[in-house]
């Protein structure tokens, strides 16, 4: 492919990676002849121009900022005309135009010292540019802008502050530990609230709600049973009558946030816990997957209801929430076991039952969940070996998700990727994004439905395609 | 024509700041009094700021609004002009502070304990404790150790977060030694990954036995992973929770807060017995069962390490026995009891900080640290460029204040001359930091000194590594030997006309500093 290049393009390279030495073409850029070029390099030609195009612009805004501001201006505005063709071309005559301008500032209306040293700069901030870490090539978007270096803006209440930093730092984890703790921290706002003169209860809450909740979600983005919780509780909300005294309508609506917490969430695990015990016999090898409230709830209840199982619980990092799991079961005096997931393969044979929990569940049927669980519910069905999801009727999600990539979130570092050397502590083993090294570790993945054999919810035992018909069924909205 | 109100009432503000504005007894000849006005050790400048701005700019950056400021009855008038006057330079728009007053003489210093048992009824909520006499670094906000103590006082059961700074290293020589030890780290023991302070080495602990470190064993079947340094010195900068001033008043013995009381609490931690006692109080409820349901849920608490799980030991089987070696530690370190444990919390922040500013040498040294940082440009207002002469020579590294007037041949090395300062000709100033309103007769030499307020250093006097109290009159130099490591105090009305060698004059440490 590269042979087939015309003679022109080959100048062009070097003359790139010349543009900080000084203007070798002041002629208006040929846009023919970038687009042919960049269609013949191959990929990896046509990635390493845009790197140093991407690198040049970087050292052009860090060395010329103040300086040449105003030429840059001019020269930038034909080239991003220019460059509302085809990305591709554009992008490939955007920066040539960038780079000619800057040298062209750089050495026209300077004198010469001057032009040395933003040339040394821009050298030296080409070299920072590439050294300085660009982020995630892929799935930037999981990662969210750090926020707990900043002070709340507006009025946000305290305690929600507090729940910004433990959800942050993932001290409270887990689909149904943020929803109880944000529905609790809320009821606390609630309680706080006075409601301004010439304003309703009703109306006047959700703004003040709304706040505290955009806190919330640059902390962490929100789950799916929080997303649920709000929308519930904004239509308790709406629906509160004007002529109730304040503090009766707010004690009113913190009754109802502790009845959805006892209902949808305590007594619903609770329901499932019966039901899904009754799938556990005697003898039976439970598998189970990083660490699920619901999965382990039913595991204790079982085990104290009498029935004699052993439990294999598969866990992954960076979290390692299965060894949580595991130091609870074991203090039950549950016999357990305890494996890494790429070592799944090897126990999946005796596995009689697994049992994996939920972050929500669409209405096509795919459960998102620990990134992990696609695994293990794939492998265990290509194994004949049932797939259980337990899982409350509150994380049903409306929407169809066929895929983990369009959102998802980050987890947080923090586990030292080797033992040894033993004799340096674990807190130094543990990998950092370096310089040429980012960590990516997505948090969330999709089982498909045809990976699920069940799902276990507050109203029965249902296949996973007809979650969305629960509602109807039980004469709810959600 | 309807007024909108904003939402009346504020949402409640989570800490309340407690300033503590001392005599500042070690900063002796500055902080006397000039002729009737107190000087308080809070307003004395730091490279031409006064003290007190700086914790109180670094409260407003952190969010804190509400401070509660405490001096000595003598000098509330000028703290509180100073605080509540409208002028730019010393007005903190979004701070609200109650100054309040504690009777107070400078023989008989109180500790910050009694301070604050006498003030816990203006104190309703968790509150910060911060010294006047703290000048933060610049690249640790308070908002640092505040996300600290909020997630703590939820997860572990945090009571203190405290700041601890990597002290400055033993500069010896530059000060005579009775201006004060800049440094006075002790030896702290503490746990870095969760960040739990554990045992502070007192004064008492250091009399009872000098040779060891006595550590009780169940700190260290809790903490098995503990440091200890003795290079970090405590900021004084404590984020507390508001229950430790009822365990406060139960304790009326205690007197120093740092050096009594934060040892005490720190053995709370692993002492069951005292913790039986005053556990209860410590603890509040409410903040632990707001998230109690919340943290059983969550997949990331809970389950100690198998090694520290006390029902572990119950089972004796060998198959049982800890496999936590070939297993890799888990991200956050499991917490014991979580949900009842009682935590000192401790920051440790690298910067080098050379120590409160509470006595002459680390007054010196701070604003040697500020000059370094900072470089002198003349003044662009025309009329304080009029008062500098253009042939007096100013170094890089000194720090003029405004109005002030140089006069020809003056030399200024390194110093920090405050404002309306008059320097005479041919003068020459290294390594000093003048207050405002002195006057500096031609042909004086100063070298190391710290001038009060109103001071006036006749012709040609020499002063080496002196202090003078504010308003003192240096006789003119000349026959006169040059005045060496004193510190020159205005004795009231007992000098006589020979001036020096009079009254309370302390002469310095003779041994050769230099």
């Amino acid at each position: 492919m590269s042979s087939n290049s015309q003679p022109q393009h080959k100048p062009r390279t070097p003359s790139l990676l010349l543009q900080a030495n000084g203007p070798s073409q002041n002629d208006p850029p040929p846009t023919g002849a970038p687009t042919k070029s960049q269609k013949q390099m191959t990929k990896a030609e046509r990635r390493e121009v845009q790197e140093r195009q991407r690198a040049a612009k970087a050292a052009k805004v860090t060395a010329s900022g103040p300086q040449s501001g105003g030429p840059l201006a001019k020269p930038q505005h034909p080239s991003s005309s220019t460059s509302s063709q085809p990305k591709k071309t554009g992008r490939g005559s955007e920066s040539p135009v960038q780079s000619r301008a800057s040298t062209a500032a750089g050495s026209s209306g300077l004198p010469n010292k001057s032009t040395k040293e933003s040339k040394a700069a821009a050298a030296t901030a080409e070299e920072d540019a590439a050294v300085r870490s660009r982020g995630l090539r892929i799935f930037s978007h999981f990662a969210l802008q750090k926020p707990t270096g900043h002070i709340a803006k507006g009025n946000v209440h305290p305690a929600i502050v507090r729940l910004g930093l433990m959800f942050a730092e993932f001290k409270i984890c887990g689909a149904n530990a943020r929803c109880i703790a944000t529905l609790s921290v809320f009821k606390r706002v609630i309680q706080d609230y006075t409601t301004p003169p010439n304003n309703t209860l009703s109306r006047h809450l959700m703004t003040h709600l709304s706040v505290q909740i955009s806190h919330l979600v640059s902390a962490r983005p929100m789950s799916v049973t929080m997303g649920n919780a709000i929308r519930q509780l904004k239509m308790e909300i709406s629906g509160s009558d004007i002529d109730l005294p304040e503090q009766d309508a707010k004690d009113a609506l913190c009754g109802k946030i502790d009845n959805y917490i006892r209902d949808r969430i305590i007594i619903a695990d609770q329901v499932i816990q019966e039901t899904a015990m009754r799938k556990i016999h005697d003898g039976d090898v439970v598998l189970t997957y990083a660490r699920s409230s619901v999965v382990q709830k039913v595991l204790l209840e079982a085990w104290a209801g009498g029935t004699r199982f052993s439990v294999i619980v598969v866990d992954s990092r960076p979290m390692l929430e299965g060894k949580r799991l595991l130091s609870a079961l074991v203090s039950a005096a549950i016999p357990c076991t305890y494996l890494l997931l790429p070592a799944l393969g090897s126990v999946i044979s005796e596995v009689s039952i697994v049992l994996i929990g939920a972050h929500s569940i669409h209405s096509n049927g795919a459960v998102f969940s620990r990134a992990g669980t696609a695994l293990v519910a794939m492998m265990a069905k290509q194994h004949a070996i049932p797939v259980v999801v337990c899982c409350e009727t509150y994380k049903f999600s409306e929407g169809v998700r066929l895929d983990s990539f369009t959102k998802n979130e980050l987890a947080p570092s923090g586990d030292s990727f080797s033992c040894f050397p033993r004799n340096r502590s674990p807190a130094s083993l543990i990998i950092q994004n370096q310089l040429n090294l980012e960590i990516l570790n997505p948090l969330y993945d999709l089982t498909p439905p045809c990976s699920i054999t069940a799902v276990v919810t507050e109203a029965g035992v249902i296949p996973p395609d007809s979650i969305s018909s629960i509602p109807l069924a039980l004469g709810r909205s959600v | 024509m309807d007024f909108e109100e904003p939402n009346a009432r504020p949402v409640s503000h989570e800490f309340l700041a407690v300033v503590l504005a001392g005599f500042g007894d070690q900063l002796d000849p500055l902080t006397s009094d000039h002729g009737g006005d107190p000087c308080p050790k809070a307003l004395l400048p730091v490279a031409n700021r006064p003290m007190i701005d700086f914790p109180l700019t670094w409260l407003e950056q952190s969010g804190i609004t509400e401070v509660l400021l405490i001096c000595p009855t003598a000098h509330r008038t000028s703290i509180s002009h100073h605080i509540h006057s409208d002028t730019s330079s010393s007005s903190y728009p979004s701070l609200h502070v109650d100054v309040q007053t504690y009777d107070e003489s400078p023989d008989e210093p109180v500790g910050t304990c009694f301070v604050l048992k006498h003030f816990s009824s203006r104190i309703q909520r968790d509150f910060v404790i911060l010294p006047c006499d703290f000048i933060p670094p610049e690249d640790l906000p308070l908002s640092l150790l505040l996300n600290k103590y909020r997630v703590e006082s939820n997860w572990d059961g945090a009571i203190i977060t405290s700041c601890w700074l990597k002290a400055h290293g033993v500069d010896k020589s530059t000060v005579p030694e009775e201006w004060g030890q800049m440094r006075s780290s002790v030896p702290i023991l503490w746990d870095k990954k969760s960040g739990t302070l554990l045992h502070i080495d007192t004064a008492d602990d250091y009399d009872r036995n000098s040779d060891e470190l006595e550590i009780r064993m169940s700190l260290l079947s809790r903490y098995p992973v503990a440091s200890l340094s003795s290079q970090y010195t405590d900021s004084h900068v404590y984020v507390c929770k508001r229950s430790i001033l009822d365990v406060l008043h139960h304790k009326s013995m205690f007197d120093s807060f740092r050096e009594e009381f934060l040892p005490w609490l720190c053995k709370i931690q692993y002492q069951n017995s005292r913790q039986g006692k005053y556990g209860l109080a410590l603890k509040s409820m409410t903040t632990k069962e707001a998230h109690a349901l919340a943290l059983r849920h969550s997949t990331l608490f809970g389950g100690s390490t198998l090694a520290q799980d006390s029902s572990w030991r119950n089972y004796g089987s060998p198959s049982l026995k800890p496999v936590t070696f070939s297993v890799p530690s888990s991200p956050t370190r499991p917490d014991v009891e979580p949900l009842t444990g009682l935590k000192i919390g401790i920051v440790v922040h690298g910067s080098v900080f050379s120590g409160r500013v509470n006595n002459i040498a680390t007054l010196l040294e701070v604003n040697r640290q500020v000059l370094s940082r900072t470089s002198y440009t003349p003044p662009t207002d025309p009329d304080n460029r009029a008062l500098i002469d253009a042939k007096s020579q100013i170094s890089s590294d000194s720090m003029i204040g405004s109005s002030t007037k140089i006069g020809e041949r003056a030399t200024i090395k390194c110093s920090v001359i405050g404002r309306h300062c008059v320097i005479g000709k041919m003068s020459r100033i290294a390594g000093c930091v003048l207050l405002d309103h002195c006057v500096i007769e031609d042909g004086a030499k100063l070298e190391g000194c710290i001038l009060g307020r109103n001071t006036r250093v006749g012709p040609k006097a020499e002063l080496v590594r002196s202090l003078t109290q504010a308003g003192y009159d240096v006789e003119a130099g000349g026959e006169f030997a040059t005045i060496r490591n004193e510190k020159l105090e205005v004795s009231d009305w007992t000098a006589g006309p020979e001036g020096r060698g009079f009254g309370e004059m302390s002469s310095g440490d003779e041994s050769d500093n230099e």
